[in-house]
């Protein structure tokens, strides 16, 4: 019998061999060399190598230098997020409970842009938003922009174009969670006294929050991460870490700052990611 | 076919009564499909009314109407008097106990209880909900979430969250469905047990004619749409007026007849060339033939020749050709010499032997048990398959 | 949305396959007779070829390339998959690096990059009797580079300027880079090239600095007035050649700008202008390098001697209108389209070549610093 159950155990950890490795290969070594990249002697170069000097001073110099770019980018991350949200939240509820038998083609169209490459999607925002384009025109004959006003080249595009892009990261999860909840718990709010107002409040929203958790992660992430919005509708002045982080490796080959700003946007991230798990309570639901 | 329960006919629209009435009140889907056809029902205050009928028969549309989670086509729906057939769902006196429970998952006990309170921001909140939960005995488990209990204290707080608001009618559909044989019948007493301690108006919704039975007191039997026939259980099931109440309240003979004469106290029918007789109050058709019909446990069985302790006439030419014992009491059927075969149930009392496939018998039964039914309707019609 | 993680991940995966523990990394530097392959050229008649996008003529009917593999038997295998000297150095930089091969035998690169690919010793010298068009025909103002004064390791494949395009039904005439940062009515309307030497080369300019040599403290200069011109808000945006579309769009008034593309855009758009500005012109080139670890050498020798044949070059100009690196190609031109060989922008007359600066090489060091510079004041 003890025999027995040693050879299950041994089987048990020979499946999560695959796993394991994969973690292993694809995560645990590209995160601990990205660590190591981080502590390098700035002053290196591809000429001559970098020495391991355990230079932490790299994230002060990081925070010091770029608090602008990261601060900005979580501002412009979040903004995205609750504006996806509230348009995601808006479609998921209409697909979920009235479409009916649309159901599944509104599916397919909120995955289909993901058909065409993401930057030819985000070029053709310069179209819609050009000086002398429609929107412009339009919200000027409103006077909601004056005259030399324009929209591409300032954070209105980029939290566009980051709404936009990210936007089905938050309407699939919002879909399934509210497409599992069983309607007739709605029928027993009213039934019970609650207005349909109140008891989106007291029944719905709260059922919903998986996804509204999982969405808002999906989303609120890759947007603090992403610099092809800001890079290509953003001005100077919209610059985001992301972009930071690739010129930093790409342009200035300085390794040791972009690791070093890549592993704080991780940290910043995740600590982030922990605090709004926990404020959200999601531990209970899930 | 509709009926109204023992109410003088009064206009429609009178707001002096202060149960709950349905007039010509119909359900027409999108697709065509008629769920309830011109429904006329009154439910005094007070009382406990089930509606029963297979799946598809309307009574829980019906019951959905009431409950303002479907708009009738037409017709009106009135309230002690008011008029709400039109009134949304959440400005109803009316709460539903749902099958399969609907209870909030990310609620717990008390708060699922409590919610209907606290919509109508009523004060004392918490002193109701724990005098309830005693009620219905989960006191002590107020703290926990819907799916850490099991399906019957899940019912009870279905039942609780509805009855906290003390509405002026309680829908419950089909409540016991999802419940095992024996907590079914435990929770049908308790579910009468309250009732009659709150003396609030309860509308029940099942396919189980039993459950209907045990807990109404007034059944409503509906078939496609209209209500076949509504009165007592007792009554229900001694004086069926259509085929289909017959089978679907309990099972039944039906034999064909010819109508030889109607008198002031019985109707004379000639079956097979047997003279039976069936009271005036038990004769439910106008035409010439009609099905007779008489409950299994009415027919009593005997030995070929043997004197039987019936007024009735004695049916001979039996065959007995099938036999299930089951210790209470012994079914038989009895091929009669028409072909038919009747179904026969007899009390082992002790005075008869039991008899074997094969044996020669006679039957006979009370003219008062017996019943006459319209031949136009199918002599099949509510009979469960494989029950 | 996940080249900041993809960067991430590469960086990882590259610091990964040097050397694991808490080590540092060696240099990058190699020695190119050491890390050369075996010439297959006489037995293998291939040649893999990496270039920008539509900078050759492979759609027409002859074209040159189609020419090529029918005189010489060779089969070129030709993809389009240089983008962005940045980014293709950041892809063949461990290979190049640790000396294995990058499966090219012809990549083409800018000057300053292929400066730096020469300097770290990562490029094959041309068999000089290989290349005898190249010595004869190229043109003078791209002889004797600092970076390599010989033409021992480059040749280029076609030159541009990079000057000033304005449009001319929405701005009046656009002259100096030094009106381009201070005019009052283009401001907000204007853009600049992310590319740092292109725009820096004209910041050290107008700062009366010599782009071709200059100090520290210069640099220090030039860049903190583009900090000041940034800070005012005249730059709406650095950009790379995405600029054509908010030109032509009306979304910007006037922009740096390379020549070739502007004249593809005035073909559609003659209000597009180009203009050489005051301060001088800024001539660059894309030349053919061939990497280590090659194997088809020889047939790589063939290519660019191929290419520097006048009649082949002007052909190769009709098409892609830049500059044509290629003397005798002009007269060759008259043959095809007159038009073309009287166009400046592809063949500069010498007045105008008279007054070129070029970018001084910087070693590694300076390169990582001034980029840095450079990517803090065109980020905000």
């Amino acid at each position: 019998m003890a025999e027995m159950t040693r050879r299950r155990g041994r089987t048990g950890y020979l499946l999560l061999l695959p796993a394991f490795l994969t973690l292993l290969v694809f995560f645990v070594l590209p995160f601990y060399s990205l660590i190591a990249t981080s502590l390098y002697d700035p002053s290196g170069s591809d000429v001559e190598g970098f020495e391991m000097t355990y230079h932490f001073s790299n994230y002060w110099d990081a925070i010091s230098d770029y608090s602008g770019p990261l601060f900005r980018s979580l501002v412009y991350g979040g903004v995205a997020t609750l504006l996806c949200l509230v348009l995601g939240y808006v479609l998921a509820y209409a697909m979920a409970f009235k479409a009916g038998r649309w159901k599944y083609l509104l599916l397919v169209l909120v995955i289909a842009p993901f058909f065409t490459s993401f930057l030819v999607r985000t070029l053709s925002w310069k179209l819609i938003l050009a000086d002398d384009g429609f929107v412009v025109n339009t919200l000027q004959f409103l006077q909601i922009l004056g005259d030399d006003g324009r929209l591409l080249a300032t954070p209105v595009a980029v939290i566009a174009g980051l709404v936009y892009n990210f936007l089905p990261f938050m309407i699939l999860p919002l879909f399934a969670s509210l497409d599992r909840i069983d309607p007739r718990l709605i029928e027993a709010s009213s039934d019970l006294y609650a207005h349909p107002f109140v008891g989106f409040f007291k029944v719905t929203w709260p059922l919903s929050l998986p996804g509204v958790v999982s969405g808002t992660l999906l989303t609120f992430i890759p947007a603090v991460g992403d610099y092809i919005n800001a890079q290509l509708l953003g001005s100077t002045g919209q610059r985001m870490i992301g972009s930071v982080i690739q010129s930093q490796f790409v342009e200035a080959n300085n390794y040791p700052a972009a690791a070093a700003l890549s592993t704080m946007l991780m940290i910043v991230i995740l600590a982030m990611v922990l605090v709004y798990v926990r404020r959200a309570g999601t531990e209970e639901l899930l | 076919m509709s009926q109204v329960a023992d109410v003088p006919t009064e206009q429609v629209g009178d707001s002096s009564y202060d149960g709950l009435r349905l007039r010509g009140v119909s359900k027409t889907y999108p697709n065509g499909f008629t769920a309830v056809d011109t429904l006329d029902l009154d439910v005094p205050r007070g009382s406990f009314i089930a509606l029963l009928g297979p799946s598809g028969c309307g009574k829980t549309t019906t019951l959905r109407m009431v409950a303002g989670l479907e708009t009738p086509t037409s017709g009106e729906i009135r309230l002690a008097g008011d008029d709400i057939t039109y009134a949304k769902p959440y400005k109803r006196p009316v709460n539903t106990v749902f099958q399969n429970y609907a209870l909030f998952p990310h609620l717990d006990i008390f708060e699922n209880v409590a919610f209907g309170l606290k919509r109508r921001k009523v004060k004392d909140v918490e002193a109701q909900v724990r005098e309830m939960l005693a009620l219905v005995e989960l006191d002590s488990q107020a703290r926990k979430k819907p799916t850490q209990l099991s399906g019957g204290q899940q019912q009870r707080v279905a039942l609780a969250r509805a009855l906290i608001n003390r509405p002026e009618v309680l829908l419950l559909d089909e409540p016991l469905g999802a419940l095992d044989l024996k907590l079914r019948r435990s929770m049908q007493i308790e579910i009468k047990r309250i009732q009659t301690e709150v003396g609030l108006t309860f509308v029940h919704v099942t396919h189980d004619q039993e459950e209907a039975m045990t807990m109404a007191d007034t059944v409503a039997v509906m078939n496609a749409g209209v209500i076949e026939q509504l009165g007592a259980p007792e009554e229900l099931y001694e004086n069926p007026r259509s085929t289909f109440v017959a089978n679907f309240l309990g099972q039944s003979n039906l034999i064909e007849g010819t109508v030889v004469s109607r008198g002031s106290d019985v109707t004379s029918v000639d079956m097979h060339g047997i003279g039976v007789s069936v009271p005036t109050g038990r004769t439910h058709t106008d035409g010439e033939k009609g099905w007779i019909g008489i409950r299994p446990e009415k027919v009593l069985i005997g030995e070929e020749g043997e004197a039987l302790d019936a007024p009735g006439n004695t049916i001979p030419g039996g065959v007995v050709t099938d036999v299930s014992f089951n210790g209470v009491s012994t079914q038989y059927l009895v091929r009669m010499p028409w072909g038919q075969e009747l179904a026969v149930f007899a009390q082992n009392t002790g005075r008869t032997r039991i008899f074997r496939r094969g044996d020669r018998v006679e039957l006979s039964w009370r003219p008062e048990y017996a019943f006459l039914l319209d031949f136009s309707q199918d002599a099949s019609a509510g009979a469960q398959k494989g029950d | 949305m996940l080249q900041g993680v993809g960067a991430v991940a590469f960086l990882g995966a590259s610091a990964a396959a040097l050397k694991l523990p808490f080590f540092g990394t060696d240099g990058f530097e190699q020695d190119p007779a050491s890390c050369r392959a075996t010439d297959l050229s006489a037995s293998q008649m291939k040649l893999i070829v990496s270039n920008w996008p539509s900078y050759i003529d492979a759609d027409e009917d002859p074209s040159t390339l189609s020419i090529f593999e029918e005189r010489t038997g060779i089969a070129v295998d030709y993809s389009d998959d240089v983008n962005d000297n940045a980014e293709f150095y950041a892809k063949v930089r461990n290979q190049l690096g640790s000396c294995t091969s990058i499966d090219r035998d012809l990549v083409m690169l800018t000057d300053w990059m292929a400066a730096r690919f020469i300097s770290l010793g990562w490029t094959q010298p041309y068999d000089k009797a290989n290349v005898p068009n190249l010595h004869a025909n190229l043109i003078d103002p791209l002889r004797n580079r600092q970076w390599d004064p010989d033409l021992e390791f480059h040749a280029p494949w076609q030159t541009g300027l990079t000057g000033i395009a304005y449009n001319a039904s929405k701005t009046g005439e656009v002259r100096s880079f030094e009106e381009l940062l201070t005019r009052a009515d283009l401001r907000g309307r204007v853009t600049l090239l992310s590319e740092m030497r292109d725009t820096m080369a004209f910041l050290l300019k107008i700062t009366g600095a010599n782009p071709d040599d200059f100090t520290d403290d210069q640099w220090g200069v030039a860049i903190e007035r583009l900090r000041e011109v940034v800070a005012s808000g005249q730059i709406r945006a650095f950009t790379g050649n995405d600029y054509t579309q908010d030109l032509a769009a009306g979304n910007i008034l006037a922009c740096e700008a390379w020549s070739g593309d502007v004249i593809q855009l005035q073909a559609d758009n003659p209000d597009i202008k180009f203009v050489v500005p005051e301060e001088g012109l800024s001539l660059w080139s894309d030349n053919m390098l061939i990497p280590n670890q090659a194997t088809h050498q020889a047939n790589a020798e063939k290519w660019i001697d191929y290419y520097y044949e006048p009649a082949v070059a002007a052909q190769l100009a009709a098409w892609v209108n830049y500059i044509c690196p290629v003397k005798g190609a002009q007269e060759e031109m008259e043959k095809i389209d007159p038009d073309l060989a009287s166009n400046p922008l592809i063949f500069p007359d010498d007045d105008m070549l008279a007054n070129t600066f070029d970018f001084m090489p910087l070693d590694a060091k300076q390169s990582n610093e001034y980029e840095g510079d450079w990517a803090n004041v065109t980020g905000g």
